[in-house]
């Protein structure tokens, strides 16, 4: 009786607690997630996904928080789809910076990008 | 307000999961042993009819598994790509080689996410939204299984009465309109992917950016 009762108050608290501290995030996001939601809802309306992406990027400093894994990327490749290529290169080589779990791939994207061709995955492989 | 709004909903849901959930801790030797730092998100597998339901879900994962301390590679590029490469296929990539995947992007691990159930029933007086999600990393070094996890999450709005059964009436309709024109998964998916991940014995242990990192055995 005891056992069962006690897990549920554990897990409430916790999950209860994961929603409080949903607002304290360890990194700047700009409303990322909702974005991408929007972007994939009406994938015309490019331009409010990369304000958010945007939003993170420049909220970071204000915030005094790191910008989020992949969010660099994912703005340098939305540069890339507009064929600013060379805009889409410094922002992959960021995200290397910030994240060198990202070496590999971002080496791959900048090498796209300078070629000015479509993307490719990390290529050492193939 | 919408944090409100959040909270209103968890608590029902969390009575519910409760009476399921297991005490059984999982078993996190390989886990720890492959160590992962980085997590690669490969197409989700739809199992349902809803054929939106593969990137919307993908719009929510990144956040939780980041916040847990560890690099998510971006998923909307690493969709991109893929798709390039001819890897758009999802049931393809989760029958594909975890090695070959995680080494194209130099990912240490691979998640699989399998949508099993994403719809809603409709009824007079209360709708019922379902989701239901599996999950598997795997070892981008060696592809063996580290960590799984299931989550079955309903929602089915109260239908708070009035006393007036005519009133009722209409108010659940208007209520099962709305959700019908656009039924609302996403607080669903997002409560699934936090139970999924931070639920002490079940969860992803902490990452490598997070402070708890290795030091959480006790309860991971």
């Amino acid at each position: 009786m005891g056992r069962p009762l006690r897990t549920i108050t554990a897990l409430s608290t916790c999950v209860i607690l994961s929603a409080c501290v949903t607002h304290k995030t360890k990194y700047s996001w700009g409303g990322y997630d909702q974005a991408l939601y929007d972007y994939y809802k009406h994938p015309a309306d490019a331009a409010h996904y990369m304000t958010a992406l945007r939003a993170a990027i420049n909220g970071a400093a204000k915030n005094r928080q790191p910008v989020a894994p992949g969010v660099y990327a994912e703005y340098g490749y939305m540069l890339m789809q507009q064929q600013k290529y060379e805009e889409a290169s410094s922002y992959f080589e960021q995200e290397k910076q910030a994240w060198p779990e990202s070496a590999q791939f971002m080496d791959g994207m900048i090498r796209a990008a300078r070629l000015g061709g479509k993307p490719a995955g990390g290529s050492n492989s193939r | 307000m919408k944090s409100m709004f959040r909270l209103v909903l968890l608590v029902p849901l969390l009575a519910l999961v409760g009476c399921v959930a297991s005490p059984k801790k999982f078993d996190y030797t390989k886990f720890r042993n492959a160590n992962p730092h980085s997590v690669l998100i490969v197409p989700v597998v739809n199992k349902t009819v809803n054929v939106d339901a593969p990137d919307y879900f993908l719009s929510s994962i990144t956040v939780p598994i980041a916040e847990r301390g560890y690099y998510v590679f971006p998923v909307n590029l690493v969709k991109q790509v893929m798709a390039d490469d001819g890897l758009s296929d999802a049931d393809m990539v989760h029958a594909n080689d975890p090695i070959r995947l995680a080494g194209l992007f130099g990912a240490d691990s691979v998640l699989y996410v399998s949508i099993e159930r994403w719809d809603a029933k409709y009824a007079v007086l209360a709708t019922t939204v379902t989701v239901q999600l599996s999950y598997e990393l795997k070892s981008g070094r060696t592809g063996e299984a580290l960590w799984s996890n299931k989550q079955t999450l309903v929602y089915s709005p109260q239908a708070n009465s009035t006393g007036n059964p005519i009133a009722d009436l209409i108010a659940a309709a208007v209520t099962a309109a709305v959700q019908k024109a656009a039924p609302n998964y996403m607080p669903l998916a997002r409560q699934a992917n936090a139970q999924a991940i931070y639920v002490p014995g079940q969860g992803l242990p902490a990452g490598p950016y997070d402070g708890q990192y290795q030091k959480d055995a006790q309860t991971f």
